[in-house]
């Protein structure tokens, strides 16, 4: 099946945020959410947006961020969320096999049941979206993070409809279809908003970290909407994984091997030894 | 709205004013993107940058209450424009469709000659008298021939025709004179005149959206005729992509204003009924117009069959020509006395109103001057509030800072049911009248609107015929028959409709309503809504219109007739053929229209020149009014300032609307104390007064407190850090919020000196899972000098470090 | 093999053997519980965090067991620890004579060893500098998960990894010669009992040995 993505055009989002209130409900994120009656207060920090971050319970936020450019004052709205890699550093790293890449989508599964919270997944994270419930001080945590509403029982992909925040976006800015058709599309996009003058206008996600299944239309450069500019699969889970885990089997097995061939030949030896030996104890 | 939600799509410039469609219409702005991937222009004119403006392609800002100044602009511009390049503009539409070739009683002197006034003011310049802050109208009137038609020059030379009426009183609104009163940059509102003026051409369609930044102000109404003005000049009404929409704020908003919600009209839009009508003769000759012209349709002629039908609705067989049809049951408001909401919360604070039921409506958070509103209603003995939650105004009495003892006002809060767990009728703004269905049962003793109503109406009948009362008939007489247990909807849906009394079967249109008291109708708007052929209002065929512009005719039912685009006989050429025909409404072929329901039917003027009417049938004229005398303030928009205002008038010397009813003089708040406009506004996480919305957690988390924005500078002024907690303070009360600095929001440079504003939501109050000030404790009480819409908009306010 | 009446020397004090013990256990705990997350397919053992728990339950232990006795036997512990980083002339014998020793039982080139022969001052070497680095890096990812910048976790992940690559393949090799090596026929008594004979002391730890001798004598006088 062809890889599935969703593009998400920031220059037609009104951050609404229809897309972060859905993904909590139709992700059952949504059992505890701050409010000054529980105790954990939410607050307004002088900006529309909140939370303050991605957590356990929030796998999307819309980002606002003011700035100026193109010689006028601009308020840019950004998606956070899982970038679905398809070099995905969280799935090399992963150690039980929770993080998976789905071959079905394309997109990066998590069985959260197999999810041994080592949170290396949120180390090595481009883009620092996998976050740790539980108290990591304890020790008792799993990862959360976004599935692109693949969630057992919760599953909207393989019942055949959109993840629920494209579902639900008023304006198109989300659209979810196969990943080649949406690359097209998106080419269109910056290329309409570059002849209307955004010539820094880019198309995020197409190669990056072997291509995101997340991609982005901006009017600008990634970095102005908070993206990095140039992700890169982090060198240390390549050395990590490729080289020192491999080297780690290698030395265990080979002083295995050596101590097992120490102790034919060191066994042997004193077999024979076994005479003079007699003499010294003499 | 004149057009509809997806018929946005089809414009080419779109002008958004007084409105956030991206925060507070987020449905709509797929509309909008549509136009714009069409190659059409978005265009946001507002005192903030909000999430409209981040996707608009020009942002004008302009100080809060400057509308008119800036509109006025526009009119001029587009006049002068008009007389250099008449090739740019449809000239038939401007002098055959519209009353700009009318000559007016040559005795009007407009504000151009009285400083601000129009002829007929009763005082003197800022008058405060209020008896004398009124107008006599002789002079607002149309020179007529010995037919008694109007006279027309259709050159639009005439000093006294509308046309050059308007050409001389905005000639003062330059653009130097915009950017000092608005703060708008000269290069910013002529980038905006350019833009828009543009769809002057045919062919071309120029749309504007507007919501409570343009009505909420005491110009409310004149802010709309100015856009009306704009429209006509540049013949954007009528056609697809064009028109004026009132981006409605709720889902049912307008269908609850086609039911009389407001008091001075009944149901679909029938001047309400005074004491002064002896009879329901007189009332009816009150409020039909007439017209001499053989060519005006005047729709409203018709007014007779719609009161008489409405009336047998309501009374059934006790409505017979004997006794009027029950017009005597009524009650009747005295003529001259103001029901709107601030005058009943004035009139809660006297005494004089005892009792009151909210039904879905909250105005401790909602209403004006909310500290006065709130102890307006302790003075009730008793209040009904229908609601999903608790609300500030059910709980008003145990509000902070006050003894719950002290009170003895009982109240009854009454638990509802959603939009969603019950059957009915939504009508949206671009009036497409949409059936729902039930889709859950709502939690514990909650019940729907209806079978409360139904109740309530039966127990109150009841006691009435036992005890009997003044009024008493206008209840026990009512025809009242819904079923015994719960009112069936569609019994209600089909009396809205009407009957032929004669057949018993459904209307199918308001065409063959009767003043002989042998249809009904409760709505006559609603009309063929539900009809033999069954419930129009659900049906679900997205079978595209003729021409395919979106007009979607199959599904559910827009009222009038399922007409989707008013006023669409504009929209065609005097042989009845498109000016645009790339997006025809209407079209006429072999004989007849085709495309959408043609406004009245009556053939093309060239195509019959005898039959014909003229395409704006609403209208005793048959001509789209420009110059409007029915207006209290004047027959054009005059800019006036805010009743509190920084800033003294720069275009005449009468400071503020000179017909507005000014409710507290003594809390006018002045630019010493209060040297910053204020402006409330809603965002998308919430709704109206909250009670639906500050008690969801999904929505409370993402929007979790008051907050007031500001100036980068202001907050430097003032000492403020972006998140801290400020007090922001009026005349009339005082609000601790964030404060959320910004560099979307600048001071305004008007005439020279730095003009401060700040905006603050109003959402807020102290029952829910987010609580906080309600804006609104600073609003004034003071409105609109036709509707008495409250000034929530622009006021005066200090702001300083919590 | 023990002999009744058999002549024996104490090698190891009670409490030293206490702290072997537990350090030993909890080095296990910490090995197959840090092994879990290098295989995949023993992951789900992972999966409700008990691991983590009983890892961390471990590297406490791990950390403060020969805390303890180096407050309780602090002469003991500084003792030991000097000797385990003090190296003469005999350990450079012992390396060349190493090889032909341990594969070839050839006992001639060994020059006598002191307590700690030079492979265990090898051992104690990986336990102490290794130990504390592992400790460190684990520290980190314990008490600064999150919020420690993830460039710095990244490292202390890795760093973590080499440590337990390096300890895990010596910790065989430890148990090997401790317990299977044809010629350490009393090094596991020594351990679990405390006593080795004099025999094997005079033959494994010859300086020791004299010195003890000496040191008996002249207590004797």
């Amino acid at each position: 099946m062809a890889d599935k993505a969703i593009l998400y055009d920031a220059t037609r989002c009104t951050a609404c945020r229809g897309c972060q209130a859905i993904c909590k409900e139709w992700n059952e994120n949504d059992e505890i959410i701050p409010t000054k009656q529980n105790g954990v207060k939410s607050e307004n920090r002088g900006s529309n947006e909140n939370p303050k971050d991605l957590a356990p319970n929030t796998w999307l936020k819309i980002t606002f961020n003011e700035l100026e450019h193109y010689g006028k004052v601009d308020w840019l709205f950004n998606r956070r969320a899982c970038m679905h890699c398809t070099d995905a550093a969280c799935v090399k790293v992963c150690p039980s096999g929770a993080l998976y890449k789905d071959e079905a989508y394309g997109i990066t599964g998590f069985n959260k049941d197999l999810c041994t919270g080592c949170g290396y997944c949120v180390e090595f994270c481009p883009f620092d979206v996998p976050r740790l419930e539980g108290s990591t001080i304890l020790g008792k945590t799993k990862m959360s993070k976004c599935v692109l509403c693949t969630q057992p029982s919760l599953n909207r992909l393989d019942a055949g409809y959109e993840p629920a925040c494209v579902k639900t976006c008023p304006t198109d800015a989300l659209l979810f279809d196969d990943r080649e058709k949406l690359i097209a599309i998106a080419k269109g996009k910056v290329a309409a908003l570059q002849a209307k003058g955004f010539t820094n206008a880019t198309f995020y996600g197409e190669k990056e970290l072997g291509g995101l299944h997340v991609m982005y239309v901006l009017n600008d450069t990634p970095d102005k909407y908070g993206l990095p500019v140039d992700p890169k699969f982090p060198a240390t889970a390549t050395a990590w994984q490729d080289i020192i885990q491999p080297l780690g089997w290698a030395v265990g097995g080979l002083t295995i091997l050596g101590l097992a061939l120490n102790y034919i030949i060191a066994r042997e030896a004193k077999m024979t030894k076994a005479i003079p030996g007699k003499k010294e104890k003499k | 709205m004149t057009n509809h939600w997806n018929d946005i799509a089809n414009s080419d410039c779109i002008l958004v004013m007084g409105g956030n469609p991206a925060e507070n219409h987020p449905a709509s702005f797929g509309h909008i993107m549509t136009a714009k991937d069409r190659g059409g222009t978005l265009i946001h004119v507002d005192p903030r940058f909000t999430r409209t403006s981040a996707k608009a392609d020009i942002y004008a800002p302009l100080r809060s209450g400057t509308d008119i100044a800036f509109l006025g602009g526009m009119i001029k511009y587009i006049i002068d424009d008009i007389e250099k390049n008449p090739g740019n503009y449809n000239m038939t539409y401007i002098t055959e469709y519209t009353t700009s070739p009318y000559l007016v009683n040559p005795g009007y002197k407009g504000p151009a000659e009285l400083d601000g006034l129009f002829s007929g003011y009763a005082g003197g310049l800022n008058e405060t008298d209020a008896a004398k802050r009124t107008y006599a109208k002789s002079t607002w009137a149309y020179v007529n021939d010995d037919a008694g038609i109007p006279k027309k020059d259709k050159t639009l030379k005439d000093p006294n025709c509308v046309f050059q009426l308007m050409k001389k009183q905005y000639a003062r609104y330059t653009p130097e004179m915009v950017a000092k009163t608005c703060g708008t940059p000269q290069k910013t509102f002529l980038e905006v005149c350019r833009s828009f003026t543009a769809t002057g051409k045919t062919g071309k369609a120029g749309n504007i959206l507007y919501a409570m930044g343009t009505t909420q102000h005491t110009v409310g109404t004149q802010n709309i005729r100015a856009y009306a003005i704009i429209q006509l000049l540049l013949a954007n009404i009528g056609i697809a992509g064009g028109g004026i929409q009132a981006m409605r704020g709720e889902s049912n908003v307008q269908g609850s204003t086609d039911f009389g919600l407001l008091y001075n009209v009944l149901t679909s839009y029938l001047k309400q009924i005074v004491n002064t009508d002896t009879t329901l003769q007189k009332y009816m000759d009150r409020i039909t117009p007439t017209t001499k012209d053989p060519n005006s349709a005047n729709w409203w002629g018709n007014t007779p069959k719609y009161v008489v039908s409405l009336l047998k609705s309501w009374y059934g067989a006790n409505a017979t020509a004997d006794n009027e049809f029950g017009f005597h049951y009524l009650p009747k408001p005295h003529t001259g006395k103001n029901y709107s909401h601030i005058a009943l919360f004035e009139a809660m604070e006297t005494g004089t109103i005892k009792g009151l039921t909210v039904w879905g409506q909250n105005p401790a958070v909602g209403g004006p001057n909310a500290n006065q509103e709130r102890k307006a209603l302790e003075k009730l003995e008793w209040l009904v509030a229908a609601d999903l939650w608790q609300t500030e105004t059910a709980n008003f009495w145990r509000r902070p800072g006050v003894d719950p003892a002290s009170i003895n006002t009982e109240v009854f809060l009454l638990p509802a049911l959603n939009s969603y767990e019950k059957e009915g009728s939504v009508t949206n703004s671009g009036r497409w009248i949409q059936w729902r269905y039930k889709a859950g049962d709502g939690p514990g003793e909650a019940h729907d609107d209806l079978w409360m109503m139904d109740k309530i109406f039966k127990k109150v009948k009841e006691l009435y015929t036992k005890e009997g009362g003044p009024g008493a008939e206008a209840i026990t007489k009512m025809d009242w028959d819904y079923g015994d247990e719960h009112p069936d909807v569609h019994k209600v849906a089909k009396e809205i409709n009407g009957y032929d009394l004669t057949t018993g079967k459904l209307m199918s249109s308001f065409a063959s309503l009767k003043s002989d008291g042998t249809t009904s109708c409760g709505a006559w708007v609603y009309c063929g809504s539900y009809t033999e052929a069954g419930n129009q209002m659900a049906r679900r065929d997205p079978t595209p219109d003729t021409y395919n512009i979106g007009l979607y005719p199959k599904w559910a039912y827009a009222w009038p007739l399922n007409r989707r685009i008013v006023y669409n006989r504009a929209s065609v050429d005097l042989d009845g053929v498109p000016w645009d025909k790339e997006h025809p409404v209407i079209w006429w072929k072999d004989g007849k229209w085709t495309g959408d329901v043609a406004d009245g039917g009556f053939p093309p003027i060239n195509v019959d020149p005898k039959a014909t009417r003229w395409p704006f049938i609403m209208t005793a004229e048959g001509h789209a009014r420009l110059f409007g005398s029915g207006m209290a303030e004047g027959p054009f928009p005059e800019h006036y300032e805010p009743w509190e205002s920084p800033v003294k008038n720069p275009l005449s010397k009468q400071q503020f609307n000179p017909a507005i009813k000014v409710w507290r003089a003594a809390e006018q708040g002045t630019v010493d104390k209060y040297p910053i406009i204020g402006c409330t506004y809603r965002v998308t996480e919430h709704w109206q007064a909250g009670q639906m919305t500050r008690n969801l957690s999904w929505l409370v988390e993402m929007q979790p407190e008051p907050f007031v924005e500001m100036s980068e500078e202001l907050a430097e002024d003032k000492g403020v850090k972006n998140g801290s907690r400020v007090i922001v303070e009026s005349a009339r009360g005082s609000v601790n919020m964030v404060a959320l600095v910004t560099k979307r929001l600048k001071p305004f440079l008007i005439d020279g000196k730095t003009v401060h504003e700040v905006g603050m939501v109003w959402h807020f109050g102290y029952i829910g899972l987010a609580a906080g000030d309600s804006a609104n404790l600073l609003t004034p009480h003071v409105g609109d000098a036709n509707t008495m819409i409250p000034e929530y908009k622009a006021f005066l306010v200090n702001v300083r470090k919590a | 093999m023990i002999q009744k009446n058999e002549a024996v020397v104490e090698k190891y004090s009670k409490a030293t053997r206490i702290l072997h013990h537990i350090h030993t256990a909890a080095f296990i705990i910490l090995f197959l519980t840090g092994l879990v997350l290098f295989i995949p397919q023993l992951g789900f053992l992972a999966q409700d965090s008990w691991t983590r728990i009983l890892h961390r339950i471990a590297a406490a232990i791990f950390i403060v067991a020969p805390l303890i006795y180096l407050i309780l036997k602090p002469k003991a512990a500084i003792e030991a620890l000097k000797e385990a980083f003090t190296w003469g002339k005999e350990d450079i014998g012992w390396l060349k004579a190493a090889p032909r020793y341990y594969f070839l039982s050839d006992e001639e080139g060994m020059p006598p060893q002191g307590h700690m022969n030079t492979g265990q001052k090898l051992w104690w070497f990986i336990v102490v500098v290794f130990g504390a680095f592992i400790a460190l890096t684990g520290a980190v990812m314990w008490f600064l998960k999150t919020i420690a910048p993830a460039a710095v976790l990244q490292w202390m992940v890795f760093a973590h990894d080499v440590a337990f690559i390096v300890m895990g393949a010596m910790l065989f090799v430890h148990v090997y010669l401790g317990v299977i090596h044809p010629m350490m026929t009393e090094a596991w008594r020594a351990i679990s009992k405390g006593t080795m004979s004099e025999e094997y002391a005079k033959s494994h730890h010859g300086l020791w040995y004299d010195k003890q001798m000496k040191k008996d004598n002249e207590k004797g006088k």
